[in-house]
């Protein structure tokens, strides 16, 4: 038999990633913190490694207002005109 | 993005949500949470390498499946098989479904003056559209009557409104669950339950909307158990939960009403909501001793509304409802009573919890003495309270994931 999709159709747009930098060096890298308990502690700590180990020039964090709630959007641009890359986090 | 191992289904829904999935993904060993600092930084050296790797190298171009419009999909005749491919293909909640054959859709579309193909709301975290078609499809196969959708309709839509936090409700740990309350002329119309046993099973109207409205959020939602729906267990809401409120046995005014509407209007609301817990009390006489009791209750340290505010939900059964207001006392007075004796006093909570608490919300718990009382919402108004029930000295308290606001929307019927 035929039956209605119950999962209709998705609005999902897709977009494309930015362009990689070859190295890190002389870059500065965003954490964004999820406000998940210890995600900063991780996050920093990556960070930290990752400017040791690639020479990068800072590594700055954000935050979110919530664990459940996303970041503010001056906050995803700050971080998109301030850092090359960024690394964020999911999971508790 | 960084992740635990356990929650690389959310966070592959998210990116895929956000249009990009060759977003790069590095993970961890779970839990980072609940863990001592030093143990989740130790988590970081083996992962450097691979985080390095992510950022200097282009992601391979990510494919797309086509967002197509919905079409008709080739099922199983056989009804015992047609169970068992419904579960293979996660579309099911564990009970059998009615097949939504065209003709039973077109049968259930008739239950509502709306266009087939309009979008009632867009669901997270897969970002599906819900059109009247493809809700109507699910009310099917929960086993609704075509009375029944334009209360699932609404109910999509209420779930949907920014204040309700729809991403969190459907992938968090927590055991939250849309709970559907409905007001108004149609809940006698569709012979819901507000009286005895009003949570639990017996109703076809309870049973089928609640069941259609989870059973729309799974599938148009795409949140799936155990993938992006997250919950560490659950609750038997999150098959169906929806009741009426027992307007005829309240001595105050109804949900409804407090929310803005008339008496004549059919409204449903949802919360963001645990499962219910019961408060016994068959020996208070006065409105003082069922607060005591019900705030007694309320009073936990387990729950998502001490930092997180929210509104918790009491449930009075209509005797106790009675004895509340037996003085004269308004729902208002009840609340703000229900609200000052509901306290958890700091040193009933875990100094490590304190501490985080303090950092979602300094005003309360930022270096607060240990009797300091902690209230179970930020203001008397966010507590709600409602009447249903049967006979019997019950109620029962129902809090919810806290960073979410219930939401009231009109029936269209």
């Amino acid at each position: 038999m035929r039956i209605v999709d119950p999962m209709g159709s998705s609005a999902v747009s897709a977009k494309s990633l930015a362009a990689r930098p070859r190295s890190l060096e002389g870059v500065t890298i965003a954490l964004l913190d999820n406000s998940k308990p210890n995600a900063g502690v991780l996050l920093e700590r990556v960070g930290a490694l990752l400017a040791a180990r690639s020479g990068a020039r800072a590594v700055r964090a954000w935050g979110k207002p919530g664990a459940s709630t996303g970041a503010a959007p001056a906050v995803i641009e700050e971080i998109a005109a301030v850092a090359r890359v960024a690394l964020t986090a999911s999971a508790d | 993005m960084l992740g635990t191992d356990e929650f690389i289904p959310l966070a592959r829904a998210q990116v895929a949500a956000q249009g990009l999935p060759g977003l790069p993904i590095v993970t961890v060993p779970h839990p980072i949470g609940g863990i001592p600092a030093g143990a989740a930084a130790a988590k970081a050296g083996p992962i450097v390498e691979s985080v390095l790797r992510a950022l200097t190298s282009d992601p391979a171009a990510a494919v797309h499946a086509a967002s197509a419009a919905a079409g008709d999909v080739e099922a199983p005749d056989d009804l015992d098989h047609f169970q068992a491919w419904l579960m293979e293909r996660g579309w099911g909640d564990g009970l059998p479904a009615i097949p939504p054959t065209r003709e039973r859709v077109a049968a259930m579309l008739a239950g509502a003056r709306r266009r087939p193909h309009e979008v009632a709301a867009l669901l997270v975290p897969r970002l599906g559209r819900a059109t009247v078609e493809a809700i109507a499809a699910n009310a099917v196969m929960a086993g609704a009557l075509p009375e029944h959708l334009p209360v699932v309709l609404a109910a999509v839509e209420a779930v949907a409104d920014p204040s309700f936090n729809l991403q969190a409700v459907q992938t968090t740990t927590h055991p939250c669950s849309p709970l559907c309350i409905v007001n108004g002329p149609i809940a006698g119309r569709l012979g819901m339950n507000a009286a005895g046993n009003v949570f639990g099973q017996g109703t076809r109207a309870n049973a089928a909307i609640g069941r259609a409205l989870r059973l729309t959020l799974q599938n148009v939602g795409g949140a799936r158990p155990g993938k992006e729906d997250r919950a560490t267990h659950g609750q038997p809401g999150k098959y169906a939960y929806c009741i009426a409120e027992n307007e005829g046995a309240s001595p105050w005014e109804p949900l409804s009403v407090e929310r803005g509407f008339t008496e004549g209007d059919s409204t449903v609301t949802v919360c963001g909501s645990e499962g219910p817990h019961n408060i016994n009390d068959h020996g208070s006489t006065t409105p003082e001793g069922i607060v005591t009791t019900v705030a007694g209750t309320a009073a936990i340290t387990g729950s998502n509304n001490i930092y997180l505010g929210g509104e918790p939900l009491i449930v009075l059964g209509p005797e106790h409802a009675a004895t509340a207001a037996s003085s004269g006392w308004s729902k208002e007075d009840f609340k703000r009573a229900v609200w000052d004796r509901a306290r958890v006093p700091l040193a009933r909570l875990a100094p490590e919890n304190i501490e985080r608490f303090a950092t979602i919300y300094p005003e309360g718990f930022r270096d607060r003495p240990p009797e300091t009382p902690a209230p179970i919402a930020r203001d008397w108004r966010d507590v709600m309270v409602i009447v249903a029930g049967g006979a019997g000295k019950h109620s029962v308290f129902i809090p919810t994931f806290g960073s979410t606001r219930s939401v009231t929307r009109r029936i269209a019927d």
